[in-house]
C-alpha cells in the first residue's frame, strides 16, 4: 500500500514536471533557426553569429562549417535534395552554374539599397538581377622577395611596373643561382594557371566572350601578346605546383610571382623573417594597359526550397557589413571584406601590403557568368597548358582554346 | 515461442544494424545512382530528371575525355600491380622465417598503408617537386633531375610508384597469412628430397598460395582502378590530362560539372570494366578454394 502511494505520487510529481515545462516553453518567445553553411573556422565566424543573435532576438543561427575539400559536394548534394540550407557560402567560381541551375532565391529588391555599399556584385548577378550578396573578395597580386632583389642589384623599394620590368627583374634574381629562381610560373594543377595567366591578358585588352557573351574572342593579338610574354617568363624562372612556388618563395628562394592574400597569414607563421613586398600586377607598359587581376570572392546565397528565407536574408545582411566582414577578414586574412567602406579601416593603414589588394580589385576582372563557365576555363587551361609545356606554339593553343569557346558558346 | 524462433529473431537484431546501414549507404546509393544514370540528373537544376535511355553511356562512350581516363587507369593498374604484388610477396617471404626484429621489419613494412592518402601524397608532393629531396639526390649522383608531377610523362608513373610503395605492406600482411598456412612437411619432405629453395617456392609456395595470390589481385585490381584520392592531392589530373583517372574524370564530371546523370553512367561503365577485369583474373589464376584468404 505504502509502495503504490510512493508510486503514485511520483507519477504526479513527473506529470508536473512534464506540464510545467511544457508552460514554460509556451511563454518563450519564438525561436526561428536559421541553418547556415559556409568555409570559415568556427572560432572566426562564431562571435559575429553571436552578435547577430544579440541584435535579433528571437532568431537563433546554427551553424555548420564545410571544408574546402568536400563542401561543394555537399552543397551539391544538398540543392539535389532540397534539403537546402537557409544561408550558404558559395565561391564565386562556383556561382556561374548555380546560377544558370534556377534554384538560388533571387534577392534583387531587399539588397538593392546595399548597391553602392559592396563591390563584387558581378560574382552573384545576372544582369540587374541579384541572387546574393558579395560577402569577401579575393583577387591576385604580384608579391616579391625585397632580399633578393637587393642581392641582384636592384632597387627593393621599386617592384616592376611593367611586363619589361617584370621580365627585367625575374632575370636579375635568376642569375644570382644557387637554388635562386626568378620568377614563378604555375602549371601542372586544374582552377589556378587560369588565374595565373589571364591578368596579363586581361591587362593587354585581351578578353575572353564577347560581351554579350554570344562569341568567344580568345584569339585576339592581345592575347596572343600576353601568352608570348608569359612563356618568356619560363626562361627566367621556376614552373611548378602553385604551394610548392609558395613555398619557394617563403623559403627566399623564389624572386617574383603572383599569389594571394593567404601568405599574409602563412608567411608570419613560417618564415617570419622573410623581407616581402606586394605590389600590382604588372601592365604591358606605362603608355598602354592596366594592372589587372583575377576578381574572386566569397557569396552569401539562399535558395527558394530554404524554410527560413527572411531571417536569411536578414543574417547575410548582417555579415556583409563593413565591421563585420572587416573582422573576418583580420581574423582569416586571404580575403578583404566586400563592403568599401572597410577600405579606409585603420587596419589597412596598418597594414600597406593588405592594402595593395583592396587596390588591385579596382583593376580586377572576374569571370563571364556563363552556364558552361566550367568547361571554357578548363578549355583556356588545357591549351594554356600545352602553349607552357611547349606543346604548342602560342598561337595554336590560343586558336584551339578559341574553337573549343566557340563551341561551348553555340551550345544550347 | 521455440527456441528455435527466438534464436533466429536474435540472429536479425544483431545483424540489423549492419543490414539498416547497408541498405541505406550500399544499397540505396546504388540503386539511386543506376537510376541516375538513365537521367540527365543535375543537382542543382530545377525540376525533375528526364529519361534519356542509354543516351549518357552512349555520350560516355563517344567521349574521347572518358577513353583517355580509362587508359590513363589501365595504365596505372597494368603498371603498378605486378609491382606491388611482386613486392609483396618478396617482403612477405622475407620477415616470414623468425629472426631478430621480425615484427620491427613487419610493422615497417605496413605501417604506410595505415597513413591517410592524403598525407601520404603530400609528402610525396614535396619529394617529388622540382627542389625536391628526390632531385636533391639525383642532382648530387649527377642524373637528370626531372619535375616529376610537372612532366606528362612521369607523372603518373611518380603517382604509380607512391601507390606500390604504400600498398605493399597491406598485401604483405595477406600473403603472410597465405604463408602461414602451408604445411611446414611439405618444405621438409621437400627438403629431403634434395629441393632446392627455388624449386621450394615454384612447386610448393606458388601453388599453395594460389588463392591468396587471386585474392590480392581481385582486390588491388578494384582499388586500382578506382584510383582517386593521390591524383586529387598531388595533380588535379595535370599535367595535360597525364593523371585523369576514371574516378578523378567522374568526380569533375560530377561534382564540377554536376552532370550527376553522365557521372553515374561513367560509374557503372567503370563497375562493368571491374566485374570483367575480376572475372577475368579468376579464370585466369583459378577458382579460389573453400577457406581461402
Amino acid at each position: 500500500m505504502m509502495r503504490s502511494r510512493r508510486r503514485a505520487g511520483a507519477f504526479a510529481l513527473a506529470c508536473l514536471a512534464i506540464l510545467g515545462g511544457a508552460a514554460l516553453s509556451c511563454g518563450r518567445a519564438p525561436s526561428t533557426e536559421v541553418v547556415f553553411w559556409e568555409f570559415w573556422p568556427a572560432e572566426i565566424v562564431q562571435p559575429l553569429l553571436d552578435r547577430f543573435e544579440h541584435e535579433h532576438p528571437g532568431v537563433h543561427v546554427r551553424l555548420e562549417q564545410l571544408t574546402w575539400q568536400s563542401g561543394q559536394e555537399k552543397i551539391a548534394a544538398a540543392v539535389g535534395a532540397d534539403h537546402v540550407p537557409d544561408l550558404c557560402e558559395v565561391g564565386s567560381t562556383w556561382m556561374p552554374r548555380l546560377l544558370a541551375g534556377g534554384k538560388l532565391a533571387e534577392w534583387t529588391s531587399s539588397v538593392e539599397d546595399l548597391r553602392p555599399e559592396l563591390r563584387g556584385w558581378s560574382l552573384c548577378s545576372i544582369g540587374d538581377h541579384a541572387y546574393g550578396l558579395p560577402w569577401v573578395m579575393g583577387t591576385r597580386a604580384l608579391f616579391y622577395n625585397k632580399t633578393l632583389f637587393a642581392k641582384a642589384g636592384l632597387d627593393s623599394t621599386k617592384p616592376p611596373e611593367t611586363w619589361d620590368d617584370l621580365y627585367a627583374a625575374a632575370e636579375a634574381i635568376q642569375k644570382l643561382g644557387g637554388g635562386v629562381h626568378g620568377y614563378g610560373v604555375q602549371a601542372g594543377e586544374r582552377y589556378i594557371l587560369f588565374k595565373k595567366f589571364m591578368p596579363f591578358a586581361w591587362g593587354n585588352g585581351g578578353r575572353i566572350l564577347s560581351d554579350d557573351q554570344t562569341a568567344a574572342v580568345f584569339d585576339s593579338p592581345q592575347n596572343l601578346a600576353a601568352l608570348e610574354f608569359y612563356l618568356k617568363l619560363r626562361d627566367v624562372g621556376l614552373i611548378e605546383h602553385q604551394d610548392e612556388l609558395d613555398r619557394q618563395f617563403k623559403d627566399g628562394r623564389l624572386g617574383l610571382e603572383i599569389s594571394g592574400a593567404w601568405l599574409f597569414k602563412s608567411i608570419p607563421r613560417d618564415a617570419p623573417r622573410l623581407r616581402y613586398g606586394v605590389a600590382l600586377v604588372p601592365r604591358p607598359d606605362l603608355e598602354h594597359g592596366t594592372h589587372a587581376s583575377f576578381a574572386g570572392g566569397e557569396v552569401l546565397v539562399g535558395f527558394k526550397a530554404a524554410k527560413q528565407q527572411a531571417a536569411a536574408l536578414q543574417l547575410a545582411r548582417f555579415l556583409v557589413r563593413a565591421d563585420n566582414a572587416l573582422a573576418l577578414s583580420i581574423a582569416a586574412k586571404g580575403v578583404q571584406p566586400a563592403a568599401v567602406a572597410a577600405d579606409t579601416a585603420a587596419y589597412y593603414r596598418e597594414h600597406p601590403a593588405e592594402q595593395v589588394m583592396i587596390q588591385q580589385f579596382e583593376t580586377a576582372v572576374p569571370t563571364p557568368n556563363h552556364p558552361a563557365w566550367g568547361d571554357m576555363e578548363a578549355a583556356i587551361e588545357d591549351e594554356i597548358e600545352q602553349a607552357l609545356l611547349g606543346k604548342k606554339t602560342p598561337r595554336q593553343a590560343l586558336s584551339d582554346a578559341n574553337q573549343k569557346l566557340a563551341q561551348l558558346v553555340a551550345k544550347p | 515461442m521455440s527456441r528455435r524462433v527466438h534464436s533466429r529473431a536474435t540472429s536479425w537484431l544483431l545483424l540489423a544494424p549492419w543490414v539498416v546501414a547497408f541498405a541505406v549507404f550500399g544499397l540505396y546509393p546504388f540503386a539511386f545512382s543506376l537510376g541516375a544514370s538513365f537521367t540527365d540528373y543535375s543537382p542543382i537544376h530545377e525540376g525533375a530528371p528526364h529519361f534519356v535511355g542509354f543516351a549518357n553511356y552512349a555520350a560516355a562512350l563517344a567521349d574521347p575525355a572518358f577513353w583517355s581516363s580509362l587508359g590513363t587507369t589501365a595504365v596505372f593498374v597494368v603498371g603498378s600491380i605486378p609491382f606491388t604484388t611482386a613486392l609483396a610477396l618478396a617482403l612477405a617471404l622475407a620477415v616470414q622465417p623468425a629472426f631478430r626484429g621480425r615484427t620491427l621489419f613487419r610493422v615497417g613494412f605496413f605501417l604506410p598503408s595505415v597513413v591517410s592518402v592524403v598525407v601520404l601524397s603530400l609528402v610525396f608532393k614535396g619529394l617529388y617537386a622540382a627542389d625536391g629531396t628526390l632531385n636533391a639526390l639525383l642532382g648530387a649522383l649527377h642524373l637528370p633531375t626531372p619535375s616529376w608531377l610537372l612532366d606528362p610523362h612521369t607523372a603518373l608513373p611518380a603517382i604509380m610508384a607512391m601507390d606500390v610503395w604504400s600498398a605493399s605492406g597491406y598485401y604483405m600482411v595477406i600473403f603472410l597469412a597465405g604463408l602461414e598456412a602451408i604445411p611446414r612437411e611439405l618444405y621438409e619432405a621437400a627438403h629431403l628430397e634434395g629441393a632446392g629453395r627455388w624449386d621450394a617456392f615454384a612447386h610448393i609456395t606458388l601453388p599453395l598460395l594460389r588463392p591468396t595470390l587471386l585474392f590480392v589481385l581481385v582486390v588491388n585490381t578494384v582499388r586500382s582502378l578506382q584510383i582517386f584520392a593521390e591524383v586529387f592531392v598531388m595533380t588535379r589530373g595535370g599535367p595535360l590530362h597525364a593523371t585523369t583517372t576514371v574516378v578523378y574524370y567522374l568526380y569533375e564530371q560530377a561534382f564540377y560539372r554536376f552532370n550527376l546523370g553522365y557521372a553515374s553512367a561513367v560509374a557503372y561503365l567503370l563497375f562493368a570494366v571491374t566485374l570483367l577485369l575480376a572475372w577475368a583474373q579468376m579464370k585466369l589464376v583459378g577458382r579460389p578454394t573453400e577457406g581461402a584468404a
